[in-house]
């Protein structure tokens, strides 16, 4: 084995593609280097005032980073793995200033005191020197400004991947055909889904996570029972499952898609498209034969539903800018709509919507979530150059109205979190974040906008989903974001038409009752750099990606909520191109008034606005929530229990204990007239996950396990 | 009591509370300050001052304060345990749920990590419509956080 250094080639997205190809020839290499008798050192370790800072830098980095991002840098549930490929991937095109400027504004999360410029300074050069770049000698400075990428030996680089090389494609092949005839998936299913089916997220385009089905009802659900369960794979995991004609189509962490007979359990057939990682996808979709994919690398790919053979495949994104996705798309009116995250950072391409053609992929339009100067709404971000606006993401996917042909979506905050570390005031709007936006499908423009939370200034976003729900003559627009806030506007013409406080907040002193304008606490709008602010909600939401659903038959929203508040303290960001991010200290805390309950279900009257019941509880819930025509709603918590509440009371009917937190979205599908309820087991997450564990620190379970566990009645 | 004793009987209440888990055990906002205008009994869960993955074993522990009123004056009793080290003061704050505020008057509290609190305080007129709208909070420091390890708001009692 040769010990030849090779540079690594410009990480572009072409390029990134192409070492997926080759990806099994370099691991090989890899591998082999593990086996050399020098272990993690680079071959000449002769010591160096870069090598000597690298070293001082090991200290700092176990005290302060450790704990989340691991020992060796290898990550943990905590925080994302510094080292190998996937970090070079994301900052090998930018320089040690950058990366020195970027952990200095955001890490560590808790706040920073006690480590000083030369620390920061020390740990970066002990992250470069891991990852193997050894070709340098002189000490970091805060404008040391070399490439990453042309620095860093790709031996070492290489020698990071400790994992046997992943698959790609097709693992197991099958034939859905064999199961259950396929059917091709038309508009008009989609606009009415069969009751047996749950064809997209939340089941329906007017995201109500209601199942119409009532076989398991408020009579018999104390008998469900256990039907079958299934291992998923395992890294971070919020999914919501796809049921078409008794075909169940799961999305798994690292981009892994299953089809698994929804009676038996039996796998049909496996995809990996790739990046074999441990990154989330809330949901994918199905639409004609195909079922259509976002990846965690921001591309799109259809397979064949049939036999989960790729069809087509584009960018949405790219993925080296830092972009990537999250949560996969609709298809309404026979085009794929996704949303786009990953857009903390100073470069020219902003957060948009797009729309693709469901048949080949091609680009259809783009909806930009960022006014620049020039554009409608360019004059709400101060004085700022368009490159150093940044957020906006719409990280979860919106529902549609076929009648209206519009698409509703909300927005995620400005980035970085605290209008002083954005250069910008409480006055600096920034349309369109935090907002909801009507987009007409058919050319991508803004029909309206509803800016729910103007200059953010909490990292609370108003990002989640929009539920749409008919009363008397009026077409509503439901929205629930972090501050806790239930929105209830016009979605004709995007008219404010009430709210509702659902847990306690201190943010706002004032929600006009007309206009539902929202007024800031003083000292929260004037929050100077390094100044502890204290608030609630905290960030883990007064809700979050967990869904709520309407229950039709009773007229409630009924909303997963969390109670939790926290300290906040900005950061300073330096206007540099490459740069920004989120920059903020934050520390957490119990919500006063609540004696430590975190978990909160609330049913709330969407005429009247009014709390008609609320089940409340220490654990924090982890699963949208789920009704049915059987009266029932089902939600999963933190401390591993799955259970059915009476829709209309809160009553608690039925519970059972799982084998790790319950999260993701349950959902109820029928095969043979037969009902099931199914619900993921699963672990990972941002906030609304490490809060709890911040809190709740009595609260155990299992740090691996996701699954799908499927339940119906006996002798059905 | 013994401070084990103490641990038990926190616990029980706690553990009451989280498995009945239903809106009895906690009381909404609204609802408290409409009871608060004639309230006597006051309570404040104690638990961890605001902390972080970093601080969560060190910043630790729970307990209660109960609070009568008689007149203008405030009798306080409480008990705290599994505090990471010794308690070191206790103070009732002046400030709304959620928002820091000044030190109203000092409790006494047990030089140990698990304890008692007490106090009889008298309230100025001020300090009274303050408990009343839950702007008054308990707080105890300890050897390790002299800016404070447990901390809760008193709400009036249902
Ligand atoms: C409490 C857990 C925690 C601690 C402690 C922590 N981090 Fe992080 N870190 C995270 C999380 C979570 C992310 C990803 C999300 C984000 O950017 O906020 C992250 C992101 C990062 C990134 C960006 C990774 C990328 O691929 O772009 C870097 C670099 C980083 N951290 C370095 C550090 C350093 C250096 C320290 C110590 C000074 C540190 N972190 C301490 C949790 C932590």
């Amino acid at each position: 084995m040769k010990m030849q250094k090779s540079r690594l080639r410009p990480l572009t997205l072409r390029n990134a593609l192409l070492s997926a190809a080759v990806a099994l020839g370099l691991v090989a290499c890899g591998q082999e280097s593990t086996q050399a008798p020098t272990s993690t050192a680079t071959p000449t370790a002769m010591t160096s005032a870069f090598s000597d800072q690298a070293a001082l830098g090991a200290g700092k980095f176990a005290a302060n980073c450790a704990a989340c991002h691991g020992v060796n840098l290898e990550g943990t549930t905590l925080g994302p793995l510094l080292s190998g490929r996937p970090f070079l991937q994301r900052w090998g095109d930018r320089t040690p200033s950058l990366l020195f400027s970027n952990i200095k504004a955001n890490m560590p999360p808790g706040g920073n005191e006690g480590i000083s410029d030369a620390d920061y300074l020390a740990i970066t050069a002990h992250i470069l020197d891991t990852n193997g770049v050894d070709a340098i000698t002189a000490a970091l400075t805060a404008s040391t400004d070399f490439t990453i990428a042309d620095n860093a030996s790709e031996l070492v680089a290489n020698r990071q991947r400790s994992e046997p090389p992943a698959p790609e494609g097709i693992t197991v092949a099958g034939n859905v055909d064999d199961y259950s005839p396929f059917v091709p998936v038309t508009d008009a299913m989609l606009e009415a889904p069969d009751p047996a089916d749950w064809p997209m997220i939340r089941r329906s385009y007017d995201a109500h996570s209601f199942s119409p089905l009532d076989q398991i009802n408020t009579a018999n659900v104390d008998s469900l029972s256990l039907e079958w369960v299934w291992n998923m794979h395992e890294g971070d995991s919020e999914p919501s499952p796809l049921v078409y004609k008794g075909i169940i189509y799961l999305i798994n962490p690292g981009n892994v898609i299953q089809a698994l007979d929804g009676k038996t359990g039996e796998l049909i057939w496996e995809n990996w498209a790739g990046p074999a990682n441990r990154q989330d996808m809330r949901n994918i979709a199905i639409y004609n034969d195909k079922i259509i994919q976002a990846t965690t690398d921001a591309r799109l790919i259809a397979l064949d539903a049939r036999t989960g053979e790729q069809v087509w495949e584009t960018a949405v994104a790219d993925n080296t800018q830092g972009f990537e996705n999250s949560s996969g798309p609709i298809v309404a009116d026979g085009r794929v709509i996704l949303g786009l995250a990953g857009c903390a950072r100073y470069i020219k391409d902003d957060c948009y919507i797009s729309a693709h053609d469901a048949n080949t992929g091609e680009l259809a339009w783009r909806f930009n979530t960022i006014a620049k100067a020039n554009e409608p709404g360019g004059d709400t971000w101060g004085e700022l150059d368009d490159i150093f606006r940044a957020g906006g993401e719409t990280w979860i996917t919106g529902s549609y109205d076929p009648d209206l042909k519009l698409t509703y979506w909300g927005t995620a905050q400005q980035k970085p979190w605290v209008p002083v570390s954005r250069h910008l005031t409480i006055n600096d709007e920034g349309l369109f974040t935090n907002s909801t936006v009507a987009i007409n499908t058919d050319d991508g423009t803004l029909n309206w906008h509803f800016q729910h939370v103007p200059a953010e200034a909490l990292d609370l976003d108003e990002v989640f989903e929009r539920v749409l729900v008919n009363r008397g003559g009026e077409k509503l627009v439901f929205s629930l974001g972090k501050y806790g806030i239930l929105w209830k506007s016009d979605r004709v013409t995007g008219e404010f038409k009430g709210y509702k406080e659902t847990v306690f907040q201190n943010a706002f002193t004032d929600i006009d009752a007309v206009t539902g304008r929202v007024t800031y606490r003083e000292d929260i709008q004037n929050a100077k750099l390094n100044e502890w602010t204290s608030a609630c909600p905290s960030s883990a939401g007064g809700k979050d990606w967990h869904s709520m659903t309407y229950h039709e038959p009773s007229g409630l929203m009924i909303a997963p909520l969390s109670q939790t508040c926290l300290e906040n303290a900005a950061r300073e960001v330096a206007l540099v191109q490459g740069g920004g991010g989120l920059a903020a200290s934050r520390k957490f805390f119990e919500m006063p008034g609540t004696d430590g309950n975190l978990g909160k279900i609330g049913a709330y009257n969407v005429d009247t606005m009014e709390e008609v019941w609320s089940h409340q509880q220490r654990a924090s819930f982890h699963t949208g929530t789920m009704s049915t025509a059987g009266d029932l709603v089902f939600v999963g918590d933190l401390d591993r229990r799955f259970k059915a509440l009476n829709a209309r009371t809160g009553k608690l009917l039925w519970e059972t204990r799982l084998g790790t937190s319950v999260q993701g979205h349950p959902v109820s599908f029928a095969i043979d007239g037969k009902q099931y309820i199914a619900v993921t087991s699963a672990v990972g997450g941002t906030s609304p996950r490490t809060v709890p564990d911040v809190i709740a620190t009595e609260i155990t379970y299992p740090r691996w396990g996701n699954a799908l566990y499927v339940f119906s009645l006996p002798g059905n | 009591m013994t401070p084990a004793k103490l641990v038990n009987t926190l616990r029980r209440v706690f553990s009451l509370c989280f498995s009945l888990a239903i809106l009895v055990c906690v009381i909404s906002f609204n609802q408290n300050t409409a009871r608060a205008a004639e309230a006597n009994g006051f309570r404040a869960r104690l638990s961890p001052m605001p902390t972080t993955p970093q601080t969560k074993n060190t910043i630790t522990g729970s307990g209660e304060a109960l609070v009568s009123l008689t007149g203008n004056t405030l009798t306080l009793t409480g008990a705290f345990a599994g505090m990471s080290s010794v308690a070191t003061m206790a103070h009732i704050h002046n400030g709304p749920p959620a928002q820091p505020g000044p030190v109203v008057a000092a409790l006494t509290a047990t030089e140990a990590t698990d304890g008692e609190l007490t106090a009889k305080i008298e309230l100025t007129d001020e300090q009274l419509m303050a408990l009343k709208e839950n702007a008054l909070y308990v707080q105890i420091h300890s050897a390790t956080n002299p800016a404070g390890e447990l901390r809760g708001w008193l709400f009036a009692q249902p």
